[in-house]
């Protein structure tokens, strides 16, 4: 049981990093703190759709932004409660994310990368163009958003939002651990194994997948939903098509399978770029890093840079577990 | 009563004729072979039967019910359980988890009872680990359920795969070339080990393989294809003296 004890250890002793060190971090970076946080629950969609059922999506902040201008015109424009119109935001982007898993049914690879970056562009191009939601907020744009309080808390304060994010990542997590090792994980797996073989022995294909992409969407959602009030505001700038791209190329440099490397990939989306800004060097060089990065680790740890640490230190403590590069991660490096 | 009834079935891909006219029935608690030279239509045919292809015309029932219009895994659930003649095990997870996801896909627990761990999940999970330890012992392959599934030989990945369509519990197996791959000592103990799964499922089998001793030794009937024609139709005595088989299989004489 060296394994079960060593993730543990991980969990508690990254979980007190994650709740001391902000304590003492000024409001600005308690502020970016509680971004990397709901960042964290978007990289996890991810690791559901890519890293469960090897179905490659280059659209997440396209589902978060649904989350996000639901919520924002909900709240913003017509003062709904921010906590109904999350559960509106969540449903909403999980339809969506069932639409356009059907014609992603047929496609993998390649084909349902250009799809997603199909559907991107969309969101992008014609959705969060300026203007198109206007008639339906009334003309207010970017919506205000206040903090909503909690059963009672306030979260105006940035630390207080930051652990209401650091919260719902952690509940977030622990759901999307208990369905990699239930029945779920092992159904998506097995989709991801041979989709044929799965039918074969009874499994709905069509239904699992689409349940994914639906449930994926839902996440980002949930992500883009807290992110219009982590900033109090929602513009169509905040989820430009490359914030997709750049977010799927972290999760796989991580490792796109690991929810530890979720955490660790929206650290780095955010820690990044703020270490540059202190440096001679441009944060605007991060997707260059990024870019390397991904060619690096497919390269020398195409499971994923967490995923092949983790291994490293399980063999360093005599245990010795051996796992091929995730289906995706050969497709990528395909691509 | 015949179990599996293929009439006129064809199949077409695009000029190809792949399988012509074919009928067939095969009876309860049969081991029915399906045999002929590469290219005859055999796999294509279980392709048919188990939806992953349609058939251009004709009619495949199943328990007294048509099933040509049935989504795959829908035949699974009827009772229809394969093996593949290129191994199709999930390479990557363990022996027991290959074997729990046929418990699985008929487990009504789902995404919910999962995520949040209800009571309902733990029972499921116990429930379809059981079934797989005890096919896993069924087919003598007790102690390998925490081995990666690509980890083993390949003799060992075909029982593996063998025993994952018997976690379905079918009232029809199709074996794909069980044998292909194995060596004397493994087809043997194949040999001897489907008429014991008959035994204790009541399991009706279609069999197709290359190495016609197997076929003669294990099976009830057998059917003969050719250029995805039925050539012959029998008991094994039978079959093995008819011209048109050993015409199929060593080529006319030129004269």
């Amino acid at each position: 049981m060296t394994d079960k004890r060593l993730r543990h250890g991980t969990i508690v002793a990254g979980l007190l990093v994650a709740i001391v060190v902000p304590l003492f971090l000024s409001d600005y970076y308690q502020y970016e703190a509680s971004e990397i946080a709901v960042l964290a629950i978007l990289v996890l969609s991810l690791v559901l759709i890519t890293g469960f059922v090897g179905q490659i999506s280059f659209c997440q902040y396209s589902f978060a932004a649904i989350g996000a201008f639901t919520v924002g015109s909900l709240v913003g424009g017509h003062h709904w409660s921010f906590w109904l119109a999350l559960v509106v935001a969540v449903a909403f982007s999980a339809v969506v994310g069932i639409l356009v898993g059907i014609p992603a049914l047929r496609l993998s690879g390649l084909f349902l990368a250009i799809l997603t970056v199909a559907v991107a562009l969309f969101f992008d191009r014609f959705l969060l163009a300026p203007g198109t939601w206007d008639s339906f907020s009334g003309g207010l744009e970017p919506w205000k958003i206040g903090r909503p309080s909690f059963v009672g808390i306030g979260l105006e304060g940035p630390y207080a939002y930051y652990a209401f994010a650091l919260a719902a990542f952690v509940v977030v997590a622990w759901l999307v651990w208990n369905l990699r090792i239930g029945k779920t994980g092992r159904v998506l797996r097995a989709i991801r194994g041979s989709e044929i073989a799965a039918s074969m022995i009874g499994i709905d294909v069509t239904l699992w997948k689409l349940a994914a992409f639906g449930l994926s969407a839902g996440l980002a959602g949930l992500a883009g939903g807290l992110l219009a009030a982590d900033v109090g505001a929602v513009s169509p700038p905040s989820f430009d098509f490359l914030h997709s791209v750049t977010i799927a190329a972290l999760a796989t440099v991580m490792g796109v399978e690991s929810i530890g490397g979720a955490a660790v990939g929206a650290f780095a989306l955010i820690g990044i770029p703020e270490i540059l800004s202190h440096t001679p060097i441009s944060p605007d060089y991060f997707q260059l890093i990024v870019g390397v990065a991904l060619i690096v680790q497919l390269v020398f740890a195409p499971q994923g840079a967490i995923v092949k640490m983790t291994e490293d230190v399980k063999r360093l403590i005599g245990r010795s577990t051996t796992d091929d590069p995730p289906a995706v991660t050969k497709e990528l490096a395909k691509v | 009563m015949s179990l599996l009834e293929v009439d006129g079935v064809s199949v077409r891909f695009g000029g190809v004729r792949a399988l012509s006219n074919v009928t067939f029935h095969v009876n309860r608690g049969e081991i029915f072979g399906l045999v002929g030279p590469n290219g005859a239509g055999k796999t294509t045919l279980f392709n048919a039967v188990t939806g992953v292809v349609r058939p251009t015309t004709g009619r495949i029932c199943f328990d007294e019910q048509e099933i040509g219009h049935l989504k795959p895994h829908k035949r699974a659930r009827l009772g229809i359980g394969r093996t593949f003649q290129n191994l199709q095990l999930f390479g990557a997870m363990t022996v027991l988890e290959n074997l729990m996801l046929p418990v699985d896909a008929f487990a009504r627990r789902g995404i919910v009872s999962d995520a949040f761990r209800l009571p309902t999940a733990s029972f499921e999970e116990r429930r379809a680990s059981e079934r797989a330890r005890a096919t896993l012992h069924l087919l003598h392959l007790d102690g390998i359920d925490d081995q990666r599934a690509n980890d083993l030989p390949v003799g060992m990945q075909r029982r593996v795969e063998l025993a994952r369509a018997l976690c379905l519990r079918p009232k029809l197996l199709l074996l794909d070339e069980p044998a292909s791959g194995l060596d004397a000592r493994e087809t043997a103990e194949l040999a001897e080990a489907l008429p014991r799964i008959r035994e204790r499922f009541g399991t009706t089998m279609l069999l197709v393989d290359h190495d016609m001793a197997l076929v003669m030794r294990v099976c009830d009937h057998i059917t003969v294809l050719d250029f995805g024609e039925v050539i012959c139709s029998g008991p094994p005595e039978v079959v093995q003296k008819d011209e048109r088989v050993i015409r199929a299989y060593l080529g006319e004489e030129v004269a």
